[in-house]
């Protein structure tokens, strides 16, 4: 961890990292203390005065934590009864104009004011005087909703608008207990990361348009994935939950810490992109126009495959390096091209230069690697001799303003095995429903050449089959992506010393990566 | 008693007129400041023993003395002008009466610390301070007491008059840097302090218009002759306004150190109308207050004040006679400061409300025995847990209020909706 320090906490003596605030180099060491303005990405502010600790010989004796850098020999103490007051104290402040609406408010079951007036108070209310009222419901545009009651003004929302996205659409407006977060008279926020302010809220005050009242957050599953939404791979919670009689359905992405890939937030096109992941899904398997069983379907696919005799496969700049592998595989076997076309995918002047990439899928460097070409001369060639052609899965809706592509693809046999409907077009003679990202797991590699793994978070009741395995019962010989992986190794050499089950949890950066650079 | 030091213009016409104040001395130190070493003008300042007029009391030139040595930065100089504490009038006099000697002290000052930029700080409500004010720096651009070589001088020194929305806080020496820069008036956390990280992220030094003021005097007659005045600890003289139930209430220049009642009784004629004293609030509203036989034994100096277990504040002496109703007293004291607070960090924002609503109930002839113990512990429980000062400046006096005079509190109780005060004086 660097340079460290030996302070006591409690008596106990501690080595820290040197540098950090007591908050984070206490955190590290397992110790929590209570905070609500502080933020890793925002700062300290000092204005909750929550964190207090007691500094033994210190001057002054009790000091924010989040403004007290860990040093060498310090003794904090934070469970003298004095410290356990403060918070007791702290958290009568932050309550007597507090609706205390929790059975109503979306935040109960993760809300750090309910946590911490479980864990350092359950004090009665001594507060017998009217309630300071302020406004509630306000729309804050981007799908920000704004309850100034519940708000504890910490500024997090606030300082997230200045110094993150530097739009300054929120203030606190009016002094002492008048106080309140608000937006200027007829400007509301008006950034693309605006979602992040209901995560960074740590009570209700600001809550989601899209979550609000959908699903209380003890029942939600909370699964580590990452974004598909564009080149980036940010980092997301996958939230989601069974009902019961229901389905497995994701109720919101929430952003993950990855200080190597998208540090502490995500946009909200990518945080939105859940709702592709229940809606909009193909879920039958067509045949001919007629809805089929999934097997018969297969059983048409491989007969066509048979009787072809140049077969084109399309993959997808979305898919796992995995399933690019085992659809190279299968195309081997039966003889037919490879096209990993997918210029559609690529939105110029959609990007920033904060997190969102103008590249609109997850793994092209996947394909890079695997020398997978993408050109369309390339792909109008291979479609121009191709007498099927089977869609692994690449958008093709992306593309649909290219009409030579439409037209020549209309008059092969075309087979779409698909996630979604948009992929699937009226011309297909077989579709075949497959998983989304959201229901496999695999690798995929960021415009920024981080390898990041990601696992399945949601369990369908009929679980739709990934590409792998679509693979496997059209022929092929790869059962697992795992399995597959010496194969994988062999072929690309900047994965060579990289084994799937040691990638650490933050990604790995390919170092030396540059032109492809297939060696098999 | 009275002293004339800082006072010495006050009563001549057109004082501030420059060509007025220069015949009666102004900008007469400055021929001997640019001859002396700028350490050596700290060295005396320090050595007069001059403390922060502002009301913590803090020595000047040891306050100097913070800032960093070799830094490549620009030093600031914000003269602390916002005079909001209630029951304190005494800036406003130099600002009027005498502003060259207030400017002469920023040029002493800035020579001694290094600053080029000086930076006043008015309160919004001194309109007409602020226009006497502005034009006496103007005319000291105009006469060369200012601007690119002060009295022709290799030493350029710039001064800008910022004038204040309105807020007490903006008083807060970081509060009031915040106001400078164009932001919301909320006090920093410190550290860092200002002499090290302040306006504009520069080292800063502020300093409140009396300090300033009394520079002139301090190099012109030199250290031991300031400390001719006062006590040891607490040197020199003091303005003094004092207000209230006295018969003759005003602003009176006097060395520290003097018994309370002898002034008030010789300087200010004794408690109004023939009545008895209820106590005296020594320094400014936020400072504890004195019962009659605490008034009796403490002297006008920062260690009396603080053997008295109060401050000796900003020198706004209030004198309160038997008719003050020190419940309507707590209120009002309440109601201002919970009204000034910045309303940043949770304990003051939520605290001060909660106290006002509470005292309100005593007022409304709600009040309970434990509201008593409540109000006491919420002053412990806010004080010293904030960003700044405020709420102490709030609490303390309160539970000065509620310890000295609890038995009228509780005869609010006891009696319901009638006005104690009232029932008393028929």
């Amino acid at each position: 961890m660097g340079e460290t320090v030996k302070l006591f906490v409690n008596s106990q003596e501690v080595e820290v990292a040197a540098g950090k605030n007591l908050i984070d180099a206490l955190a590290v060491a397992g110790i929590q203390i209570p905070h609500f303005c502080y933020h890793p990405a925002l700062g300290a502010d000092g204005n909750c005065r929550m964190c207090l600790v007691e500094i033994e010989e210190g001057r002054p004796p009790v000091v924010p934590a989040c403004k007290t850098p860990a040093m060498e020999g310090m003794k904090v103490v934070l469970d003298s009864a004095m410290i356990k007051k403060v918070q007791q104290d702290m958290l009568e402040f932050e309550l007597i104009n507090h609706p205390v609406d929790c059975p109503v408010c979306d935040q109960a079951g993760e809300c750090d004011l309910q946590d911490y007036y479980m864990a350092y108070s359950l004090e009665e209310s001594r507060m017998d005087v009217p309630q300071v009222n302020k406004k509630k419901k306000l729309d804050f545009g981007c799908g920000v909703v704004h309850d100034q009651e519940r708000c504890v003004l910490c500024g997090r929302c606030v300082r997230f608008t200045r110094q993150i996205t530097e739009t300054g659409e929120l203030g606190i407006v009016n002094r002492t207990d008048a106080a309140r977060v608000d937006i200027f008279p007829g400007k509301p926020l008006d950034n693309r990361y605006a979602l992040n302010i209901v995560d960074l809220c740590p009570v209700g005050a600001m809550t989601s348009s899209d979550f609000r009242f959908k699903q209380r957050a003890w029942f939600l599953t909370r699964d580590k994935g990452v974004c598909h939404g564009c080149a980036k791979g940010c980092n997301m919670y996958i939230d989601h939950h069974r009902e019961k009689y229901g389905d497995d359905i994701i109720y919101r992405y929430r952003a993950r810490t990855n200080l190597q890939v998208n540090g502490y937030f995500i946009c909200d096109e990518g945080r939105m992109s859940y709702h592709l992941q229940n809606n909009d899904r193909q879920t039958e398997t067509i045949v001919g126009g007629a809805s089929v069983s999934f097997d018969d379907g297969i059983k048409a696919v491989v007969e066509k495959l048979n009787q072809a005799k140049k077969p084109l496969m399309i993959v997808s700049p979305n898919s796992t390096v995995g399933q690019m592998w085992a659809v190279l595989r299968i195309a081997t076997l039966y003889g037919g091209d490879v096209s990993g076309y997918s210029d559609g995918y690529i939105i110029e002047g959609s990007g920033d230069d904060y997190l969102i990439h103008e590249d609109k899928s997850a793994n092209r460097r996947g394909l890079e690697l695997l020398a997978i070409k993408q050109d369309r001369a390339h792909l109008l060639e291979t479609l121009g001799n191709a007498d099927l052609v089977l869609n692994f899965d690449n958008d093709f809706h992306f593309s649909a303003h290219d009409i030579e592509v439409a037209k020549l693809l209309s008059e092969k046999d075309y087979v779409a095995i698909c996630s979604h409907r948009l992929t699937a077009f009226e011309t297909a003679s077989v579709v075949i429903p497959i998983a989304s990202y959201s229901e496999y797991d695999g690798v995929i590699i960021n415009h920024d050449d981080v390898i990041q793994r990601f696992s399945r978070a949601v369990h369908k009741n009929n679980p739709p089959k990934d590409i792998v395995e679509i693979t496997r019962l059209l022929g092929g010989a790869i059962t697992d992506w795992k399995r597959a992986w010496p194969g994988i190794r062999q072929t690309i050499s900047l994965l060579r010393e990289v084994e799937p089950d040691q990638i650490p949890e933050e990604g790995m950066k390919l170092m030396n990566s540059g032109e492809p650079d297939v060696t098999a | 008693m009275e002293v004339k030091i800082l006072s010495a213009k006050f009563d001549i016409e057109d004082s501030h007129r420059l060509e007025v104040a220069k015949k009666h001395g102004a900008y007469g130190t400055l021929e001997k400041l640019f001859a002396m070493d700028p350490a050596d003008v700290i060295e005396e300042v320090k050595n007069s023993g001059l403390r922060g007029r502002g009301g913590a009391g803090f020595p000047a030139g040891v306050k100097w003395g913070f800032l960093p040595k070799d830094l490549d930065k620009p030093i600031y100089l914000a003269v602390n002008s916002d005079e909001s504490e209630p029951a304190t009038f005494k800036d406003r006099y130099i600002l009027v009466r005498d502003p060259h000697m207030m400017i002469e002290g920023i040029i002493i000052c800035c020579y001694a610390i290094g600053s080029h930029d000086s930076y006043i700080y008015i309160r919004g409500e001194y309109t007409s301070q602020l226009k006497i004010l502005q034009e006496a720096i103007d005319e000291a651009y105009e006469a060369g007491y200012l601007g690119e070589q002060v009295a022709g001088h290799d030493f350029r020194l710039d001064v800008t008059v910022h004038r204040g929305a309105g807020a007490y806080v903006c008083g807060e020496e970081t509060a009031l840097l915040e106001s400078i820069e164009g932001k919301k008036g909320q006090p920093r956390s410190k550290p860092p302090f200002p002499a090290v990280v302040g306006l504009y992220d520069c080292p800063t030094i502020i300093n409140n218009v009396q300090s300033i003021a009394s520079l002139p005097f301090i190099i012109e007659k030199g250290a031991e002759a300031y400390r001719a005045y006062g006590t040891e600890k607490s040197a020199g003289t003091h303005l003094f306004g004092i207000s209230g139930h006295v018969e003759k209430p005003g602003m009176y220049e006097l060395p520290l150190g003097l018994p309370l009642m002898e002034v008030l009784n010789e300087v200010a004629g004794g408690v109004w109308k023939g009545r008895q004293l209820k106590g005296v609030i020594p320094g400014g509203s936020s400072t504890p207050v004195l019962t009659p036989e605490e008034a009796h034994t403490v002297t006008l100096d920062y260690e009396s004040m603080a053997e008295h277990k109060t401050m000796f504040g900003s020198g706004g002496i209030v004198v309160l006679d038997e008719t003050v109703d020190i419940v309507k007293l707590v209120e009002n004291l309440i109601a201002f400061y919970h009204h000034e607070s910045c309303g940043q960090c949770t304990p003051c924002r939520e605290g001060l409300g909660w106290m006002l609503k509470i005292i309100r109930k005593f007022i409304a002839g709600d009040g309970r025995e434990d509201d008593i113990e409540l109000l006491l512990e919420l002053c412990d429980n806010i004080e010293m847990k904030t960003v700044c000062v405020l709420s102490a400046a709030c609490t303390m006096p309160v539970r000065s209020y509620l310890e000295k005079f609890r038995h009228e509190f509780e005869s609010y109780i006891n009696s319901s909706n009638s006005d104690p005060v009232q029932s008393q004086a028929e």
